[in-house]
């Protein structure tokens, strides 16, 4: 696979695609914003217009992206709530349980770790930031503040870790898991079951125990991980009917 | 700046503080040239601008293409709500060793997973608030540098006005490459901490760079570094890496 040529062949523009979905569902690339001419954007990828082409009638087809004719025409993204719940979705399903339990597994790893380490290191300072990102979770009143503020408490653990590895890690991780876990009407957990872990494990780190942050923080991450496989199995049922495997 | 030959402890803490006090010297004219920008654009009876900021860029590129030692980054981050054209900016620019410095791009939108929310970091608010000089880390540059870093920060006042601050970065790595032959040669195991005691540069295994220390130090054993938010231990012996769980953090 490390040496799979990287030609312009099939697969290039859904390569393309998924990176410009992945920028558009994390707010990169905002609703209503313009994408450069074709031209620009194939350079600025390093792709052919060809190529090009192929990734934004993917991301049409997605709902992502809308191109009008004419004067002012051109390519915008197209990053509703409803078109990113679409797209969350979407992922969801397209993601085999296989998918989710592996991208479970790196988070209970990860995410565990950092508590843990967060325990042995963090200062005053840190513990108050965590207190405070767990506090406007709780009092965020839209399902887009809880996704970032919940993919911000992770990431702040793993900077309380004093480990530049594992916040960038974590970041990736936040990146496929936040789009799944907090999609409009289908939350995978109740806000206040979130809060009330990250709580405790803010607990954990500020007393100093190491194995207790690690503990609460990999179960916490599991019951995420069960939810989204439930949801997974769940749209595959209603799906199942309409859809010709 | 080439090392003393030192075995003192207290002679090693006096050449560290004297690196500092170069970073902070060229600060110092960094801020000078900041304060008079605000001061023309009062002057000139028109808001401030990122136009205005950008005029300490030179001073900055000049900085950072020098015979520099330590510090990759450098610039001037400016208090929130203060400019006309932008809520927030940092005119920050950083460098690799061999290359062009190149102006540090960091997210500053507060809708996003990413966002750099300088206002609320150590080295930011601190200074506002003491008016003093300061140096925060090393911690994790999460969004910025995505490094682990050390920043000194010097706040900017203008006839009453906060303007934000000017700071350098010092990766903790490029800090430890320099200090660690220094602090082994001392005959003893030696840590090299913040106030908060968390470690700098140490030459024992057992309290790595980030690790906590607690309990405490032979009085004999602490030697502040001057001017600095720093001491220097050593001998270590006596010190504990924090797998230790007596302190709590708050």
């Amino acid at each position: 696979m490390v040496f799979a040529p990287l030609d312009d062949g099939a697969g290039r523009g859904e390569a393309v695609a998924r990176r410009l979905a992945k920028a558009i569902s994390l707010g990169l690339i905002s609703d209503g914003e313009q994408l450069p001419s074709e031209s620009e954007l194939a350079t600025a990828l390093n792709v052919s217009t060809v190529t090009l082409r192929e990734a934004l009638s993917s991301l049409r087809s997605q709902g992502l992206v809308e191109t009008r004719r004419g004067r002012g025409g051109g390519s915008f993204v197209r990053a509703s709530p409803t078109a990113l719940a679409d797209r969350a979705l979407a992922r969801i399903l397209e993601s085999a349980t296989t998918d989710l339990r592996e991208l479970g597994d790196v988070h209970a790893a990860v995410s565990g770790a950092a508590a843990r380490l967060a325990a042995e290191r963090a200062a005053p300072d840190n513990v108050a930031r965590l207190r405070e990102v767990v506090d406007r979770f709780n009092a965020a009143d839209s399902v887009e503040a809880r996704r970032r503020l919940d993919g911000r408490y992770y990431i702040e653990v793993a900077a309380a870790a004093q480990s530049v590895r594992l916040t960038t890690q974590e970041f990736d991780i936040q990146a496929e898991v936040g789009a799944m876990a907090w999609i409009p009407a289908r939350t995978a957990l109740a806000p206040a079951a979130v809060a009330a872990a990250h709580h405790a494990a803010v607990a954990a780190i500020a007393r100093r125990d190491a194995e207790q942050a690690r503990a609460l923080t990999e179960r916490h991450v599991e019951a995420l991980t069960q939810r989204l496989i439930e949801i997974h199995v769940d749209l595959a049922r209603t799906a199942g009917g309409t859809r010709v495997p | 700046m080439t090392l003393p030959s030192t075995q003192r402890p207290v002679d090693l803490a006096a050449w560290i503080a004297g690196a500092a006090e170069d970073v902070f010297a060229s600060l110092e004219s960094l801020r000078g040239t900041m304060v008079a920008c605000h001061r023309a654009a009062v002057a000139r009876g028109e808001p401030l601008t990122c136009r205005d900021i950008a005029e300490v860029r030179p001073i900055v590129l000049d900085w950072l293409g020098g015979d520099r030692d330590l510090v990759v980054g450098a610039g001037m981050i400016v208090a929130p709500g203060l400019l006309a054209d932008q809520p927030r900016r940092l005119e920050w620019w950083h460098s690799a060793p061999g290359c062009d410095p190149v102006f540090l791009d960091v997210d500053l939108d507060p809708e996003s997973l990413e966002f750099y929310d300088y206002a609320r970091a150590e080295w930011f608010r601190l200074p506002r608030e003491t008016g003093a000089r300061h140096v925060a880390g090393p911690y994790v540059d999460f969004g910025g540098t995505d490094r682990y870093m050390l920043t000194l920060t010097l706040p900017v006042r203008s006839d009453g006005v906060f303007l934000g601050v000017v700071g350098a970065d010092v990766p903790a790595g490029l800090l430890e490459a320099r200090l660690l032959p220094a602090l082994a040669a001392l005959g003893a195991d030696a840590a090299l901490v913040n106030t908060g005691r968390r470690v700098i540069v140490s030459t024992s295994a057992g309290a790595p760079s980030g690790s906590l220390l607690t309990g405490a130090a032979e009085p004999g054993a602490v030697h502040p570094v001057p001017g600095l938010p720093w001491l220097l231990l050593c001998p270590l012996e006596s010190a504990r890496s924090s797998a230790v769980r007596s302190a709590a953090p708050v």
